[in-house]
Protein backbone atom coordinates (compact mmCIF):
# COMPACT_ATOMS: atom_id res chain seq x y z
CA UNK A 1 0.00 0.00 0.00
CA UNK A 2 1.17 3.65 -0.81
CA UNK A 3 1.37 6.06 1.95
CA UNK A 4 -1.90 7.97 0.61
CA UNK A 5 -3.54 4.48 1.21
CA UNK A 6 -2.33 4.33 3.99
CA UNK A 7 -3.62 7.96 4.79
CA UNK A 8 -7.42 7.23 3.50
CA UNK A 9 -7.62 3.85 5.44
CA UNK A 10 -6.22 5.82 8.95
CA UNK A 11 -8.77 8.93 7.94
CA UNK A 12 -11.71 6.42 7.78
CA UNK A 13 -10.61 4.52 10.63
CA UNK A 14 -10.27 7.47 12.81
CA UNK A 15 -13.76 9.85 11.52
CA UNK A 16 -15.97 7.04 11.26
CA UNK A 17 -15.84 6.09 14.91
CA UNK A 18 -15.39 9.81 15.82
CA UNK A 19 -18.65 10.38 14.39
CA UNK A 20 -20.29 7.64 15.80
CA UNK A 21 -19.26 8.64 18.85
CA UNK A 22 -20.28 12.17 19.04
CA UNK A 23 -23.50 11.19 17.83
CA UNK A 24 -24.39 8.48 20.77
CA UNK A 25 -22.92 10.84 22.96
CA UNK A 26 -25.19 13.75 21.72
CA UNK A 27 -28.13 11.27 21.28
CA UNK A 28 -27.40 9.92 25.27
CA UNK A 29 -26.64 13.92 27.02
CA UNK A 30 -28.76 15.54 24.88
CA UNK A 31 -32.10 13.88 25.64
CA UNK A 32 -32.83 15.63 28.97
CA UNK A 33 -32.15 19.17 27.05
CA UNK A 34 -34.64 18.69 24.60
CA UNK A 35 -36.90 17.58 26.52
CA UNK A 36 -36.28 20.27 28.45
CA UNK A 37 -36.29 22.14 25.63
CA UNK A 38 -40.12 20.86 24.21
CA UNK A 39 -41.12 21.81 27.84
CA UNK A 40 -41.60 18.05 29.24
CA UNK A 41 -42.71 16.47 26.12
CA UNK A 42 -40.64 13.50 26.15
CA UNK A 43 -42.53 11.42 22.99
CA UNK A 44 -41.64 14.48 20.87
CA UNK A 45 -38.40 15.12 22.40
CA UNK A 46 -37.38 11.30 21.91
CA UNK A 47 -38.62 11.81 18.38
CA UNK A 48 -37.01 14.92 17.40
CA UNK A 49 -33.83 13.73 19.33
CA UNK A 50 -33.48 10.46 17.18
CA UNK A 51 -34.45 12.40 13.67
CA UNK A 52 -31.70 15.14 14.75
CA UNK A 53 -28.85 11.72 15.10
CA UNK A 54 -29.72 10.65 11.66
CA UNK A 55 -29.59 13.84 10.20
CA UNK A 56 -26.17 14.21 12.00
CA UNK A 57 -25.16 11.02 10.49
CA UNK A 58 -25.91 11.71 7.77
CA UNK A 59 -24.11 15.50 7.46
CA UNK A 60 -21.26 13.75 8.95
CA UNK A 61 -20.74 10.35 6.92
CA UNK A 62 -20.98 12.84 3.66
CA UNK A 63 -18.36 14.78 4.51
CA UNK A 64 -16.45 12.36 5.69
CA UNK A 65 -16.55 10.74 2.47
CA UNK A 66 -16.32 14.30 0.29
CA UNK A 67 -13.35 15.38 2.31
CA UNK A 68 -11.50 11.78 1.92
CA UNK A 69 -9.74 12.60 -1.85
CA UNK A 70 -6.60 14.35 -0.69
CA UNK A 71 -4.55 17.01 -3.25
CA UNK A 72 -1.37 15.85 -1.46
CA UNK A 73 0.62 12.80 -1.29
CA UNK A 74 2.53 12.28 1.34
CA UNK A 75 5.50 10.32 0.99
CA UNK A 76 6.54 9.28 4.37
CA UNK A 77 5.33 8.29 8.41
CA UNK A 78 5.44 12.02 9.07
CA UNK A 79 3.86 13.40 5.63
CA UNK A 80 1.04 10.69 6.72
CA UNK A 81 0.64 12.39 10.05
CA UNK A 82 0.12 15.79 8.61
CA UNK A 83 -2.34 15.05 6.02
CA UNK A 84 -4.40 12.88 8.42
CA UNK A 85 -4.15 15.76 11.21
CA UNK A 86 -5.54 17.89 8.82
CA UNK A 87 -8.46 16.14 7.55
CA UNK A 88 -9.46 15.23 10.94
CA UNK A 89 -9.14 18.60 12.07
CA UNK A 90 -11.78 19.75 9.57
CA UNK A 91 -13.81 16.60 10.66
CA UNK A 92 -13.73 17.39 14.13
CA UNK A 93 -14.76 21.20 13.17
CA UNK A 94 -17.45 20.32 11.23
CA UNK A 95 -18.62 18.25 14.38
CA UNK A 96 -18.51 20.85 16.42
CA UNK A 97 -19.97 24.19 14.42
CA UNK A 98 -22.97 21.64 13.95
CA UNK A 99 -23.17 20.48 17.73
CA UNK A 100 -23.30 24.79 18.29
CA UNK A 101 -25.76 25.46 15.57
CA UNK A 102 -28.22 22.85 17.10
CA UNK A 103 -27.77 23.88 20.69
CA UNK A 104 -28.62 27.64 19.27
CA UNK A 105 -31.30 26.11 17.61
CA UNK A 106 -33.12 24.24 20.73
CA UNK A 107 -32.52 27.18 23.11
CA UNK A 108 -34.48 29.50 21.18
CA UNK A 109 -37.25 26.74 20.48
CA UNK A 110 -37.15 26.41 24.46
CA UNK A 111 -37.01 30.28 24.90
CA UNK A 112 -40.13 31.04 22.47
CA UNK A 113 -41.91 27.58 24.31
CA UNK A 114 -41.88 29.44 27.35
CA UNK A 115 -42.85 32.56 26.78
CA UNK A 116 -45.75 30.76 25.23
CA UNK A 117 -46.78 29.22 28.23
CA UNK A 118 -45.67 32.49 30.49
CA UNK A 119 -48.50 34.03 32.28
CA UNK A 120 -49.07 37.65 31.61
CA UNK A 121 -46.70 40.11 33.15
CA UNK A 122 -48.63 42.93 34.63
CA UNK A 123 -51.64 41.91 36.75
CA UNK A 124 -55.66 43.15 35.84
CA UNK A 125 -56.81 46.14 37.54
CA UNK A 126 -60.34 45.60 38.19
CA UNK A 127 -62.86 43.50 36.32
CA UNK A 128 -66.16 44.54 35.00
CA UNK A 129 -68.78 42.47 33.58
CA UNK A 130 -68.42 40.85 30.18
CA UNK A 131 -71.18 39.41 27.78
CA UNK B 1 -57.75 33.93 28.93
CA UNK B 2 -59.00 33.44 24.63
CA UNK B 3 -59.67 37.12 23.80
CA UNK B 4 -58.68 40.52 24.54
CA UNK B 5 -61.29 43.62 23.35
CA UNK B 6 -58.70 46.72 22.87
CA UNK B 7 -61.33 49.39 23.84
CA UNK B 8 -59.59 52.83 21.74
CA UNK B 9 -60.77 56.15 21.00
CA UNK B 10 -61.34 56.44 17.53
CA UNK B 11 -61.17 60.34 17.10
CA UNK B 12 -57.19 60.13 17.86
CA UNK B 13 -55.55 59.55 14.70
CA UNK B 14 -52.11 57.75 17.31
CA UNK B 15 -54.72 55.48 18.85
CA UNK B 16 -55.89 54.75 15.27
CA UNK B 17 -52.10 54.21 14.47
CA UNK B 18 -51.18 52.17 17.22
CA UNK B 19 -54.84 49.78 16.55
CA UNK B 20 -53.93 49.14 13.56
CA UNK B 21 -50.35 48.39 13.97
CA UNK B 22 -51.50 45.78 16.29
CA UNK B 23 -54.28 44.29 14.08
CA UNK B 24 -51.88 43.38 11.82
CA UNK B 25 -49.39 41.78 14.22
CA UNK B 26 -49.71 37.89 14.35
CA UNK B 27 -51.11 36.88 17.79
CA UNK B 28 -51.33 34.38 20.48
CA UNK B 29 -54.18 35.96 22.10
CA UNK B 30 -57.07 37.36 19.40
CA UNK B 31 -57.10 40.74 19.90
CA UNK B 32 -60.71 42.57 18.79
CA UNK B 33 -60.92 46.30 18.34
CA UNK B 34 -63.80 48.11 19.46
CA UNK B 35 -64.10 52.37 19.36
CA UNK B 36 -64.95 53.78 22.89
CA UNK B 37 -67.43 55.56 20.91
CA UNK B 38 -69.11 52.30 19.92
CA UNK B 39 -73.18 52.80 21.43
CA UNK B 40 -73.62 48.89 22.87
CA UNK B 41 -69.74 49.32 24.30
CA UNK B 42 -71.65 49.50 27.98
CA UNK B 43 -74.19 46.71 27.27
CA UNK B 44 -71.54 44.16 26.54
CA UNK B 45 -68.60 44.98 28.87
CA UNK B 46 -71.48 46.61 31.76
CA UNK B 47 -69.16 49.03 34.14
CA UNK B 48 -66.93 49.96 31.65
CA UNK B 49 -67.77 53.55 31.70
CA UNK B 50 -66.30 54.06 34.91
CA UNK B 51 -62.83 53.73 33.81
CA UNK B 52 -59.86 55.93 33.24
CA UNK B 53 -59.90 56.77 29.57
CA UNK B 54 -56.88 58.56 29.73
CA UNK B 55 -54.60 56.62 27.76
CA UNK B 56 -57.57 56.13 25.40
CA UNK B 57 -56.78 53.12 25.54
CA UNK B 58 -57.86 50.28 27.70
CA UNK B 59 -57.87 46.40 27.49
CA UNK B 60 -60.82 43.86 28.28
CA UNK B 61 -60.61 40.19 28.89
CA UNK B 62 -63.23 38.13 27.58
CA UNK B 63 -63.66 37.17 31.54
CA UNK B 64 -64.32 40.58 32.24
CA UNK B 65 -60.65 41.85 33.38
CA UNK B 66 -59.48 45.09 32.75
CA UNK B 67 -56.18 47.25 31.42
CA UNK B 68 -55.77 50.66 31.87
CA UNK B 69 -53.14 53.20 31.60
CA UNK B 70 -49.52 51.65 30.87
CA UNK B 71 -50.99 47.66 31.74
CA UNK B 72 -53.22 48.43 28.68
CA UNK B 73 -50.36 48.64 26.37
CA UNK B 74 -48.01 45.65 28.27
CA UNK B 75 -51.00 43.21 28.06
CA UNK B 76 -51.96 44.37 24.29
CA UNK B 77 -47.64 43.56 23.48
CA UNK B 78 -48.35 40.07 25.59
CA UNK B 79 -50.98 39.34 22.97
CA UNK B 80 -48.50 39.61 20.31
CA UNK B 81 -46.66 36.56 18.87
CA UNK B 82 -43.52 39.10 18.13
CA UNK B 83 -43.37 41.31 20.57
CA UNK B 84 -44.58 39.09 23.41
CA UNK B 85 -40.88 39.19 25.02
CA UNK B 86 -40.92 43.46 24.94
CA UNK B 87 -44.12 43.01 27.33
CA UNK B 88 -41.81 41.39 30.12
CA UNK B 89 -39.25 44.36 29.74
CA UNK B 90 -41.42 46.90 29.47
CA UNK B 91 -43.29 45.75 32.77
CA UNK B 92 -40.01 46.22 34.67
CA UNK B 93 -40.86 49.12 36.94
CA UNK B 94 -38.25 51.39 35.24
CA UNK B 95 -39.89 51.00 31.77
CA UNK B 96 -43.45 50.86 32.44
CA UNK B 97 -44.00 54.64 32.66
CA UNK B 98 -42.64 54.59 29.17
CA UNK B 99 -44.72 51.28 27.77
CA UNK B 100 -47.32 53.60 25.91
CA UNK B 101 -44.60 55.42 24.10
CA UNK B 102 -42.34 52.54 23.40
CA UNK B 103 -45.65 50.97 21.83
CA UNK B 104 -46.25 54.42 19.77
CA UNK B 105 -42.19 54.32 18.69
CA UNK B 106 -42.72 50.35 18.07
CA UNK B 107 -45.98 50.42 15.96
CA UNK B 108 -44.41 53.97 13.98
CA UNK B 109 -41.24 52.20 13.17
CA UNK B 110 -39.27 54.71 14.92
CA UNK B 111 -37.81 52.52 17.66
CA UNK B 112 -34.67 51.88 15.49
CA UNK B 113 -34.14 47.91 15.20
CA UNK B 114 -36.64 47.26 17.78
CA UNK B 115 -35.00 43.90 18.10
CA UNK B 116 -31.47 45.27 19.03
CA UNK B 117 -33.45 48.08 21.77
CA UNK B 118 -34.75 44.96 23.43
CA UNK B 119 -31.49 43.64 24.07
CA UNK B 120 -30.27 47.03 26.04
CA UNK B 121 -30.04 47.30 29.69
CA UNK B 122 -33.05 48.82 31.06
CA UNK B 123 -30.94 51.90 32.36
CA UNK B 124 -30.20 52.18 28.63
CA UNK B 125 -33.64 51.36 27.53
CA UNK B 126 -35.13 53.66 29.47
CA UNK B 127 -32.88 56.88 28.76
CA UNK B 128 -33.67 56.00 25.03
CA UNK B 129 -37.43 56.03 25.45
CA UNK B 130 -36.92 59.38 27.50
CA UNK B 131 -35.14 61.01 25.21
CA UNK B 132 -37.96 60.80 22.43
CA UNK B 133 -40.75 62.78 22.88
CA UNK B 134 -44.27 61.64 23.35
CA UNK B 135 -46.19 62.38 19.71
CA UNK B 136 -48.65 64.95 20.31
CA UNK B 137 -52.57 62.79 19.86
CA UNK B 138 -55.05 64.75 17.43
CA UNK B 139 -57.82 65.06 19.79
CA UNK B 140 -56.09 66.83 22.69
CA UNK B 141 -54.55 70.60 21.58
CA UNK B 142 -50.99 70.80 22.13
CA UNK B 143 -51.11 67.60 24.52
CA UNK B 144 -50.29 64.16 24.73
CA UNK B 145 -53.12 61.40 24.74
Amino acid sequence: MTPLAWTYLSYLVLAIPLTVWVARTLHQSGRIFLVDSFLGNEALADSVNHLLVVGFYLINLGFVSLALRSSERPLDFQGVLETLSTKIGWVLLVLGVMHFFNLYIFARMRKRALLRQALPPVPPQGQVGAL
Amino acid sequence: MKNLYVLFDQDCALCRTCSGWLAQQPAFIPLHFIPLQSPDLERRFPGVGKLDFREKLVVVSDEGAFYQGPNAWIICLYALRDYREWSFRLAHPALLPFARRACELVARNRLALSRWALKLPIEKLSQKLQAMPPEVCSTTPGGAC
